[in-house]
Formats: structure tokens, sequence, C-alpha cells
């Protein structure tokens, strides 16, 4: 090399030609090329191979390293580098899909939309969506399969199964998770009949089953409860939280529920929602009116409900002799007017995790209510088996424990981390000969199965199912499998026909049984519209049977309520930083679960916020910190699931010595609650709670919850609104003009005068605002999530979360008002505000922030130095600093930091450490839709819709308007010009162009004064 | 009739001193073999500037998240070190530059001592804003130099105002103290036996003669010097109170901050020179130059820039109040009984209540009480600030902001440190350098009147005080 390096310049390119070193350069780096070479090519293949190679040529002596890049020599159709690509496939979640649309960079996925022509989406989607292109990209995912815990491969298993499952006479137990696939439950079927020892359980820690088997009795059927809130002027939710992504058909309710509290004018009108519940959720954040009560009482308050009823409306005999403390309640009194004089147009639900009991209970009173066929449907569904599976699952373990199978053969489930603790699912599976497991990670089921197969994300896999109406979907790959993995068609394919079974051969082969005649096009009109037909269930009109009252739960003494995590569910989510770092929507805590009571039970234990609690049930004991939680029911502790793994991934496991990640003096991650989890007390049981003196620190983001009597935060009731339309206004709430009106109007000007340099429009430029409809948010944090997925916005860990430092974009503010004890909790969106006369501009000292000509505060990442100036004279504090190089520990920590990256969008910087950051009102987005319009029309004008920011297209509620407000006919315009529009801190004269809709509630006039609905200032 | 007493101008320099005596007195002390006690002084300083050095290495090396700034306290010990130490800098500047414009000749014994602290004081300042940004590599952007990027700085921010400020201040504190130096460098030089000495003094006294025409250049030069000085006094803390001024953040955006943060500079300075008077004038046994009078007429200064700073705190509570502004008035009743009430509390004493003890005349001629007072002074107006910048950003508009802010270790380390940069260049000073400016301190000895001297003999008559009588009074 002894030329090269001593000279990297040359004269000519024949004295580089010629040089020795250049030919071994070139023969070892392009072989097949170098044959090309002296094969008498083309010039004008020669020449781009010299002129790339030489090109090249020169690096090999500079120390920076060589990383070549090449075009594509045969560019696939369609694809322009640099320009995403767009398609429609599924995410099965809980047995349902949503429809999605995944934004995928030359074969690479970066983000995921809601599908629009879905109606299990909408267009929009929940945090989990949002977070799974994280679960793929995730560096702790299983890489591939495990025999006996040594590392196999999946041409292995296809081996060792074909051979294993030739053998009819084999006694197998399947326990998979909740699947609506047709393919896959055509080779359930499949392998029932082909293994006729064998028996299938559908286990979900936290799945529909007691809403089935409720229905059950109520119908003498199995089938589901679906909603259609749309019809529903009155709706009632007992502990059932359908705005949360816990429940598999959140995005399709929300935008539902939301959409009946739209109001533009005074002649709109609102639904109402009453929410009775022991913990504080979405739901009952958002309801006009909640009432806290134990969740062992919500049978005896659905009693009770139904008994009052009974003498307005019939159908609900049996329940007329009941008698407990609820009935003749002021609150039981008035609902029951309320659902009486809205019949056929009212909804009542109960949450999955209420006893089936309680289920039939409200299917009775939607009956009676004469809702069945308006707002609610009970749905055949084709999957349901034909038992009840909660009962079947336990049998099933004691059979294994027993050593009556051969196998057992799990799929997706975690049935060892979650399974009630009573039935020690561990030590039952020890017996059976060989345990078969698929899942994402190698969870602790994998460890202690004989097989462990790693699963292809849905991601990348060929599948298909039915939402949670019946919407049939094909689920189509966005990227080769990463890992040497299965999808579970194709695993249970390999049990069933004794080899590798394609998933895509499987899936067609199904759809051609639904489609004869015509099928390839068919075939290509669902892939590309991503679904199929909507009516996949049939609607059950059974007629409803004489349902009993529910037995009474109630827990005496101080119950603790067991329930799945909004963020990471029953902890298969664990492992994602996204979710474990989104604050909790109530309670704002990250990274930990908590023992969630109410300030008066805190106060009669003599305990305080970051105590650690002994809980014990039944004689098992888990230690778990305080976080006192107002509006929680009183001597009632919740305790959320999927905290306190081990092992399974350096993000869900920070305390373990073998995870690298962030700073591990802080511990995080939890504490496993399921073992107080029994089949005695699933979701809630009595305990016994003591003080063990010690502390934990928990991390929350936001630390007063107070507005303070400040203005940032303005509603009404919907009466008031029809009386004052402009309640929401400065003037309305402060008793005087903004400062610096009436001077400016003596001059003709219509905002108060400025010392600093007033933009003005340029001609022909857009100009970006944005609206918040806070009567429409209800605070799930999917906007969040979005706009981190979208403007790679690193994740920081528990210590810098307490520290104040978190990074998202956009955060979801959460304020209680009124009694501390049974507060309201409102949510407010903050975005940057993009202040027409920003007060960050003017302080930075080395000009770092601009603003541009259409409107938007820009950021410029390579010129800030990090004084920190900008994030300080801040009025609304949307300004994030990177204390640390965030993305260094978040991206390339790990053996394999190429895989993380691969989640990162190419279209926005990765920021490095000492350079402030803030949203940007989707700066990419808007300027490639500029450049498009450009190219178009000549002006850089988009139309309206057009362009949709990260949350705005994420949000389920359509919260968020985002737009051109030069455009007279744009969404945002309207918004802006109703009369509850108001700006945050309009006196400060800084001319925000993020405003806000008032928040309306609409109260029933009978129970005002139970619920503090005064303007919130 | 009353009790008649005259009290006549005490003398500026106690003992009986004359020329030769007072540059013994002052320049041995440069010429002299170091003594022991100075290098015990000068161990755990150089100990602290390592620490200093060690800090600002590990935070360019990890990033600003070793401190324990967060949002929304973007702002936390790193400014207000740097407030504080330029506000002590004004001291000296004022005494050097105001006072010698006011003609008031007992600044001579502590104006070259005075001096030389701003100029230590304004280095550790400087630190500060240097270290606190997020990429110092590219620090030199706040400069306006001509570059690729066709950039200037954004001339509207009052950090580039500081920037501008802060180093007109250390530029002009530096030439005027070193101007004001040549003819005592000429001293030493003269006096000075070995080599290394006389060429190093040599040098830098600019071949002073102690011709007329050199001492004529050398008043006027001085006087320009203190014209360019005085107005920085005023001006560099006003610079730096436009920091929080000029900004829209409740507690900070109040017209009273000019004055009030210059008062308080010269409050917190005097109470520093005070400090470091009464330890160095007995180490070295320079109290006849720094006599107790000295002292007393500081303190004064101490207790009515004092009173400013407690005046200001009522004016902005009451402004506050009389605004109408809820956020103005919650930022004051947060600081007086919210999360950091400890700090306001801390502040008001130190600041309000322990100067006024000064109106006693015991208490102000005391020098271990004066001692004592100056130490507090200096830690309330460190709690001042702190009030200030952390306060305000804590709990400023939206209450789902708030935070708390607690230092870090390597906050409170770092500026433990710039004690030791500070101490070390101290000591230095007083090692190598004349710490009494013996040319000036001549003037105003009797021997230095010419007054004083028989026109004919040229012999020295020290004055004689006359002692005047009152009128009689009509019986």
């Amino acid at each position: 090399m002894s030329e090269l390096t001593q000279n990297t310049y040359w004269k000519s390119l024949n004295e580089l030609a010629q040089n020795k070193e250049y030919q071994n350069f070139v023969d070892r780096e392009f072989p097949e090329n170098a044959t090309e070479l002296t094969d008498g090519v083309s010039r004008k293949g020669f020449l781009r191979v010299m002129g790339a190679s030489i090109a090249l040529a020169g690096f090999a002596a500079c120390r920076r390293p060589v990383q070549k890049i090449l075009p594509y020599t045969k560019q696939p159709e369609d694809i322009i580098p640099g320009i995403p690509l767009y398609y429609a496939t599924s995410m099965p979640f809980q047995g349902s899909l949503t429809g999605l649309v995944i934004e995928n960079h030359e074969g690479r996925p970066t983000k995921i939309e809601g599908n629009d022509l879905h109606p299990s989406s909408g267009g929009n989607t929940n945090a989990y969506h949002q977070a799974s292109i994280l679960e793929m990209y995730d560096p702790d995912r299983s890489r591939g399969p495990l025999r006996k815990g040594e590392r196999s491969t999946t041409d292995d298993f296809y081996k060792f199964a074909s051979d294993y499952f030739s053998d009819t006479n084999k006694k197998i137990a399947f326990i998979s998770e909740a699947n609506s696939s047709p393919t896959f439950n055509g080779l359930k079927e499949e392998a029932l009949n082909k293994f006729s020892g064998a028996k299938w359980v559908t286990y979900e820690p936290f799945g529909e089953d007691n809403s089935i088997e409720g229905n059950n009795i109520a119908f003498g059927r199995r089938v589901r409860a679906h909603y259609n809130f749309l019809n529903a002027d009155v709706v009632v939710s007992l502990d059932d939280d359908f705005l949360a992504p816990v429940h598999p058909n959140n995005v399709e309710y929300a935008k539902q529920i939301t959409s009946r509290r739209k109001v533009t004018s005074t002649e709109d009108s609102m639904n109402r929602i009453y929410a009775v519940e022991n913990g504080f959720t979405l739901t009952g954040s958002f309801a006009d009116h909640r009432k806290r009560i134990k969740a062992s009482e919500i049978a005896d308050f659905a009693n009770a409900l139904a008994a009052t009823l009974s003498t307005r409306i019939s159908g609900l005999n049996r329940f007329s002799t009941i008698s407990n403390k609820f009935i003749d309640t002021e609150f039981v009194t008035a609902l029951a007017d309320d659902l009486a004089a809205h019949a056929g147009r009212t909804a009542v639900s109960a949450g999955f995790d209420q006893a089936p009991e309680v289920h039939a209970v409200v299917a009775a009173i939607n009956s009676a209510l004469n809702n069945i066929g308006t707002t609610v449907n009970y749905l055949a569904v084709p999957h349901f088996d034909n038992q009840n599976n909660k009962s079947a699952f336990t049998d099933l373990v004691s059979e294994i424990a027993s050593d009556d199978y051969d196998a057992v053969v799990i799929i997706g489930a975690n049935p060892v981390f979650t399974a009630p603790s009573d039935l020690d699912f561990a030590t039952a599976i020890s017996k059976a000969s060989e345990v078969f497991h698929l899942s994402t990670y190698v969870d602790e089921t994998g460890l202690a199965a004989s097989w462990h197969l790693s699963r292809t994300h849905f991601l990348e896999a060929w599948g298909d199912g039915y939402s949670f109406s019946g919407a049939r979907s094909v689920i189509q790959p966005q990227i080769q499998p990463l890992h040497d993995s299965v999808s579970e068609i194709e695993f249970l394919g390999a049990i069933v026909s004794n080899g590798k079974a394609s998933g895509y051969d499987l899936v067609r082969e199904t759809f051609n049984s639904f489609y004869a005649r015509n099928f390839e096009n068919r075939w290509l009109d669902i892939l590309h519209d991503g679904i199929d037909v909507t009516d996949g269930f049939t609607v059950s009109n059974r007629p409803i049977r004489s349902v009993a009252p529910a037995p009474s739960t109630k827990v005496n003494e101080i119950e603790v309520v067991i329930k799945a995590d909004n963020s990471i569910y029953d902890g298969r989510f664990a492992n994602l930083g996204w979710l474990q770092e989104l604050p909790d929507p109530i309670s704002k805590i990250t990274w930990d679960n908590a023992a969630l009571l109410s300030p008066a039970t805190a106060k009669t234990l003599g305990i305080v916020n970051n105590d650690v609690l002994n809980i014990s049930v039944n004689g098992t004991n888990i230690q778990v910190a305080t976080w006192i939680q107002p509006g929680q029911a009183d001597d009632s502790i919740t305790l959320n699931v999927g905290y306190g793994r081990k092992g399974i991934g350096r993000v869900a496991d920070i305390s373990s010595t073998s995870s690298q990640l962030f700073d591990s003096s802080m511990t995080s991650g939890g504490v496993n609650v399921f073992p107080i989890r029994s089949t005695a007390s699933m979701l809630f049981a009595q305990a016994a709670i003591t003080s063990t003196g010690n502390t934990y620190p928990i991390a929350s983001v936001q630390d007063h919850h107070s507005l303070e009597d400040r203005d940032m935060y303005r509603q009404a009731t919907l009466k008031k609104y029809q009386e004052k339309p402009d309640y929401a206004s400065f003037k309305a709430i402060h008793k005087y003009a903004v400062p610096g009106m009436k001077e400016a109007a003596a001059l003709g000007e219509d905002q108060p005068i400025s010392l600093f340099n007033e933009q003005t429009a340029t001609e022909g430029e857009p100009q970006w605002g944005m609206a918040i409809d806070l009567n429409s948010c209800f605070g799930c944090g999917v906007c969040i999530i979005a706009c981190q997925s979208e403007n790679n916005i690193p994740v920081i860990g528990k210590r810098e979360v307490d520290r104040g430092r978190e990074m998202h974009w956009i955060r979801a503010d959460r304020y209680y008002v009124g009694d501390i004890n049974d507060p309201q909790a409102v949510h407010q969106p903050v975005p940057c505000m993009h202040c027409e006369l920003a007060p960050c501009e003017q302080v930075c000292p080395v000009a770092a922030t601009t603003h541009s000509d259409d409107g938007m505060n820009q950021m410029i990442y390579n010129r800030c130095i990090g004084t920190r100036y900008c994030a300080n004279n801040c009025p609304f504090k949307v300004r994030r600093f990177n204390f640390f190089n965030y993305p260094k520990e978040y991206l390339t920590s790990g053996e394999d930091p190429d895989i993380i990256q691969m989640a990162m969008n190419p279209e926005v910087t990765v920021r490095f450490r000492g350079v402030m950051e803030k949203c940007t009102y989707c700066v990419q987005r808007v300027n490639r839709a500029k450049i498009n319009t450009k190219i178009e029309t000549g002006f850089p004008k988009p139309a309206d819709g057009s362009i949709q920011t990260a949350c705005q297209q994420a949000c389920p509620a359509d919260a968020i308007y985002f737009g051109d407000l030069t455009d007279e006919t744009s969404e945002v315009v309207a918004m802006k010009r109703n009369e509850r529009n108001y700006l945050m801190l309009e006196e400060l004269n800084v001319r925000p162009r993020t405003s806000y809709i008032a928040k309306l509630t609409n109260p029933n006039p009978a129970l005002v004064k139970e619920t503090k609905m005064e303007p919130a200032h | 009739m009353s009790k008649y007493e005259y009290i006549p101008e005490p003398a500026l320099v106690k003992g009986n001193h004359d020329f030769a005596s007072i540059t013994k007195l002052v320049t041995d002390v440069n010429l002299k073999p170091t003594p022991k006690g100075w290098y015990l002084a000068m161990l755990p300083a150089n100990a602290l500037l390592l620490l200093l050095l060690t800090s600002i290495g590990y935070l360019i090396w990890e990033g600003i998240g070793i401190w324990g700034l967060n949002n929304p306290v973007g702002w936390g010990w790193a400014i207000i070190n740097f407030v504080w130490w330029v506000g002590i800098g004004h001291a000296g500047t004022l005494i050097s530059a105001i006072l010698f414009l006011f003609r008031q000749d007992w600044r001579t014994a502590i104006n070259r001592f005075a001096e030389a602290m701003t100029i230590f004081a304004v280095m550790c300042a400087g630190v500060f804003p240097a270290i606190h940004v997020g990429r110092i590599w590219a620090i030199y952007w706040v400069f306006p130099i001509p570059n690729q990027m066709a950039m200037w700085p954004n001339f509207n921010s009052p950090l580039l105002w500081d920037v501008f400020a802060v180093s007109t201040y250390f530029t002009v504190s530096l030439l005027f103290w070193y101007v004001g130096l040549v003819p005592d460098l000429a001293t030493l030089r003269d006096r000075a036996t070995d080599k290394v000495r006389k060429f190093a003094y040599g040098l830098f006294a600019l071949g002073w003669t102690g011709s007329n025409r050199a001492w004529w250049n050398y008043e006027k030069a001085y006087m320009i010097l203190a014209g360019l000085a005085t107005p920085l006094v005023l001006s560099v803390h006003t610079i730096v109170s436009f920091d929080f001024a000029v900004s829209m953040i409740p507690g900070w955006h109040t017209t009273i901050f000019p004055p009030y943060f210059v008062a308080g500079a010269i409050f917190s300075g005097f109470a520093m020179v005070m400090t470091l008077m009464l330890v160095a004038r007995k180490v070295y046994g320079m109290e006849d130059i720094m006599t107790n009078n000295h002292m007393e007429k500081m303190n004064i200064i101490i207790m009515v820039t004092g009173s400013i700073v407690g005046f200001a705190y009522m004016m902005e509570f009451f402004i506050a109040w009389y605004s109408g502004v809820e956020y103005e008035k919650a930022i004051f009743l947060l600081r007086a009984t919210g999360p950091y009430a400890w700090a306001y509390w801390i502040m008001m004493f130190c600041n309000v209540v322990s100067p006024q003890v000064f109106w006693f005349k015991k208490l102000r001629t005391n020098v271990g009480f004066t001692f004592f007072i100056s130490i507090v002074v200096n830690i309330g107006m460190w709690f001042e600030r702190f009030v200030i910048t952390v306060t305000s950003l804590s709990t400023d508009y939206l209450p789902s902001s708030w935070d708390y802010y607690s230092p870090t270790t390597w906050d409170v380390l770092t500026y433990v440190g710039t004690f030791g940069l500070f101490f070390t260049m101290f000591l230095m000073f007083l090692r190598f350098l004349p710490m009494v400016a013996l040319a000036e301190i001549k003037a105003v000895l009797p021997q230095g009147d010419p007054h004083n001297y028989d026109d004919e003999t040229q012999e020295f008559h020290p004055h004689v005080e006359k002692v005047p009588q009152p009128k009689a009074v009509k019986a």
C-alpha cells in the first residue's frame, strides 16, 4: 500500500489505473466487476465501475472507515430513494386486528399510521400501534430458536417437528393467545383433528373471557358486545376503560365517543358519559360524571342500577328486590332517570375484568333499555371457542401437572409470567416432555420451554384476521424477517403438516377459499386497501334470557385491584422504552408501577408518597411503593401488572447487572404483581397492608397538579356555553380585555404593539397554525408516541426523568380540578406554540432559533451552542435540551446498534448533546407537501388536509387541527374562528399559533352539585 | 450649651510613615523570600484550582447533565456563580475609578488590592458562561467574526450583550490596573537585587523613568481610564441584569433590576474586599495602611448599598402587588412561602437585616464583627441570585411545568473550584505585586502634599490641624 498511503493524489487516471495497489484494490473489492473489467466490458459499464472505484480508492488511505453505498443498478419499480411508500397492513392485539398504514423507506418500515379505510382505525392509532415499530426493531427480541437453552435454527425445528408431530397419538395441550385469523383458526381445526388426544385453550391474562361468558349467561351463546357510541346519547362505563389502549377496540370507540362531543355552535348537542370505577382511568377522566367505588362493589352497583331502572322500564323485575348501599343514592337515581329518558339511545358497558355475572346484568340492562341494535350489537364471532376458556385453562394446567400430556404448545402467550399464581404454571409444564413456545422475546415461558421459537413480528409476516367488529384484512409484511423466526401460522402449519409452511401460501389459500372467482384481483385490492369485507361477524339476534342479579363480591377491608397497565399492558411491552417512558395519563408515573391509593386511605394508613408497602394477599407478599392518587376510590389500591420482569431485555430490567442501558443507579422496572393474582382473585382481593419503612423513588413527569387558579385550561358546562358562548375568552375569564388591545384599537391595529419586529406574511407562502380541541382530548398519549416515532426522540431512562429532563416534544398536562379526594382530571396536550413574536427567538445569542416565512419557529440544531436561554424564556416550557448524549445511549448500546437505528425516521436529524430541540410542526412533512404542491401547481400551498402532523394523524379523537391559516376554507381556520378558541397566556403578546378550543362538559342537572364543573379559572 | 467636639479627619496612613518606610513595608513582601505561610495557603488554593479544571473537563466530556439542571430550570448554579463573581468585581472598579473621580483619597490604601480582586473575580465569572453551554467547542460563534456561514450573532440577545460587557470590563479593568501598576513596578525594579526580578519587573515597568513627563502622561492616562471604567461599574452589571430583566419570566421581567443589581454588586464586592483585606493586612502587617478607618468607611458603604438592596426587595414586592399581574404576585408569594422559602429567608436575613448592624459605631469599627458580617453578606448575595434564578424558573407560568432544582456534587465542586482559581491568582498577586498602590498612597501622605514643605529650605513640616473654635455666644 506504500504508494497509495504516501501520496493519495494522482496526476492522471492513467497513473492511478496502472498503480498495482489499485489493481489489487479493485480485484479485492469488486470481484464481479474485476472480472467484468477483464472480460471485454462495455465502455459505459467500464466507466461506471471505474468512476465509482476511483472515487472510493482515494479513501483507502484516509482514516475515516470507508462505507460504500451504491445506487440501484436495477431500480425496483415505484421506489425513488428518499421518497417513502405506504403499505396497508394490520396489527393483531387481543384477538382483533386494527388496520394500519405503514410508512416504508426503501423496504424499511419506519412509521405506523392508521388506515382511514378501516373501521377499527378510521385513520388513527393508539400508543401500542405506534410503539410496535420499536418492538420489531427491538435488539432484545428473540433472534432464533432455543432448543433446551442452546441456540438452534428454524430449519432444525422443522426437522424436529416433522418427526415429532408425525405421531398423531401424541397428547398435546395447545395454549394459544386469542387470534382472529381465519388461517390460524383453520390450522387450529386441522390440529385438533390430527391429534385426537389434543386439547386447545385460548389464554389471555386480560382478555374478553368474562364478557363472553357473561353474554353466554344472558343470551345462551358466546357472543361479543360491540358498541356503536355514535348512536348513544348517554354512555355508562362500569369499570370499562374503553378509551384506553388496553381495550382492543379503543381507537374506534374513541372516535365514536368524541365525535358525539364535538361542538362548534350553541346548537350542537353532546352525549353524556358516566363512569363508575375504582381507579382513575382515561374514560373516567373524560366522563361528565365519575363515581369512585371499589372494584369489588361494581357488582352491587350494577345490581342497584338495574333495580332502580326496574321501576322505570320493564324487563328487570328480578332486580326489584335488590337492596344495597347504592340503592336510593342520588347518583344512581339520577343515572337511572337519565338512562330511562334516553332509552334506545344509551350504552351501558362493563370492563372485561369484571365477573361474567356483571356482564350478564349489563346485557340485561342494555336489553331492557332497547339499546340492542342501535348502540350495541352482540356479534357471533366464529373463532370464539365453545368453552369457558378461563376454567378450561385451569383444568388443563392441572391435567398437565398430573402428567396427562406429552407436549405443551404455547403460542404467543407468556403463562409462566402471567398465569394465576395458584396454578403454578411453571411447575406444571415441567411435567411435559416437550414444551414448545412461540414468542417475540425469550421471556419467562421461553426460558422454561424445551423448544423456544422466535416469533416473526406482524410487520414482518403474512397473516390475516378480523377487527373487533368483524372487518377482515390481510396482514402483509413490510420487511423480510430480521431474525430466524416463524410466524404463528407457519408454526402451526409445521405442526399440522409435518413440514415447512409458508405464511404467504397459507394466507393466500385461505383467501382463495373466500374468493374462488377473481381471486388475484381481489387479493391485490385487499392488500392495497388493507381491508376486505366489513361484515365478517353476524349480528346475533338471540333474545335475552332472564338474568339474575350478580352475586355481591364486596371486599370489606382494603382491596387490591389488579389491572393491566396503560403503557405496557400485561408486560408484553415492558422492553419498549417509548412505552416505559410514556407517562401514565393520570398519575404521570414512568418506568415503574406503584400502589395507587386515595389521599384519605393514605392518611388512614399513615403513609406518604414513595413509602414501600408490604401487600399481603392470601399469604403471598409483594412490596410496592405508594403513589397517592387523587380520585382513587377509598380503601382500594390499584396495582398495574407487567413490571418486575427480569432478564428479558435491557429496557425492562434496568436493575439487572446485565443491562448496560441508562444509569442503573436508579432501579426501575417496577414490581411483579402477578404473584398475588390467583384464580380466586383475578381482579380484586382483600389485602393486608403494612409499611415496610423503606422508600422507593418513582419518576413522575409532572410534579404539580393544580392549575393554581390560572387560565391555561378553560371549560364550562354546555348550558353555560349556550348562555355565554364566549365563556373562554380572556375578557370573560379575567374581566378585563387583553392588555394593550384598547391602545392598539386606537391605532387601528388588531394586536397589541410590540417592541419587536412583526413579521408580515410572505406573499404566496402558507402560514401554519394549529388548534387543539380540549373537548375531544382524553389524554391517551398516542400523540406523544407518534411524535417520538416520527421525530427520533430519544428515550432517557428513569433517572433522567426523575431529574426532570423528559424529551417528549408534545406533552399531555393533567390538572386536577376541585376536591382533592374526588377531583376532575383534565388533559391538555402542549406542543410548541410557534409564537409569532417568539420570546425564544429574541434571546438566543447565536440566532439558532429563527422564524420561517411560513410562520414556523425553527430550531437550527447545528447552530445551537446550548445556552438554554430560549428554554428559560419560553413561558410554555416546550423546549427540550439534550443534557447528555441521549441518542447515543438509546441507539448505540448493545452488540448491534444497527437494528434499533433502523426504526429512526431518515427525514429527521438525530440530535447531539448540548443542543436544544422542540416540536417543529413536523416540518419534514410540511416541506415535503410544499415541494410536491409547488411541483404540481407552481405554488407551495398544499391543500387543506394533505399535511397531517404526526400527533394529529395519530389522535383517535381528532383533537388536533393543523393547516394553513391563509386558507379560508381550512378546518383549522374554522376552529380558530370558533368563539371557544383561546390562546394560552394571551396577555404576554407572544401570539402563539397553537390555540385551544375550550372544553365543555355536559353534566346531568340533577347531579350538578356533585361535580365541580365551574370554569377552571 | 451642647458639648462641642471637633473630630479631625483621621490620618489616611497611621503610624509615622514616610515615603521610604511605606515603600519598604509594601515592596519587602515582593522582594523577600516567600514566607512559609504563603505555600500553606497556596496548597489548598492549587488543589481547588485542580478541582475546577477536573470539573470542567468532566463537564465537557459528559455533558451538562452532570449538573442538576432540568426542564424548566435551565440555569442553576453556573449562572448564579457567574452573576455573583461579576458582582463582586464591581467593588474594585468603583474604588479604583469612581472614588478616584470623587477624589476620595482614602481609596489609595485599597484600590490596587480591590482592582486585583476585580480582575480575578471577572476571570472566575467568565468561566461560567463559557462552560455552561451545551457545545463549548462552538462557543466562538458568539463573537462577531466574519465566517463562512455568513452569520452574525443575534444582537437582540442579552447573552450577547454580556459577551461584550464582560469582555470590555475585563479588558478595561486589566488596562487600568496595569497602567496604575507601572510606577510601582519601576519601584520594584529599582529595589530588586537579583537578576530575574530586575528583568521581570523591568520588562513590565515599560522603562519608567519617573520623569515629569512620564508622571504627566501617567496622570492623564489614569484619568482617562478611570473615566472609561466608571460607566462600566454601572453598565456591566446592568447588562448582566438584563439577562433576567429582558426575559418574560415572572420575577425576572422588572425594570428595577439594573439599579438593584448594581447596588447589590457593590454591596457584595465591598464585602469581599473587606474579607480579603482584613486577613491580608493582618498577615502582612499592613494595618497602618489599611486602617480601621478605611474599614469603617467601607462598612458604611456596605450598609448603604445593603439598604438600597433591601429597599429594592420591598419595591419589587410592592410593584408586583400593585401591578395586579397574577403571575408576578404569585412568584413573590411563592418565593416567600413556596419550595424555596428557605433560600428566600436566608437571603432576607443576610442582605437586609445584617448590614443594618453598621448603624452602630461600635460594631462598624469592630474588626472581628466586620469580618463575620462580610461573609454573611456574600452568602446572602449568593442566595439572592439563587432565589432570582431558580424560583422564577422553577415555578413560572404553567403549573404543569413546575419542578424542583437541586444542585449535584458537580455543581458544588465547580463553584468551590473557582475559589481555587481566585485564590491562586490572588496569592500570586500578593506575592509578586505590590498590594498597595505605592505611588498613589504616597500622594496622600502628608509628605506628598507640596504645601507641607518649606518654600526655601525644602524641609518637611508635618501639617498641624487647627482646631476651629465655635464663635462665642452672646450671654
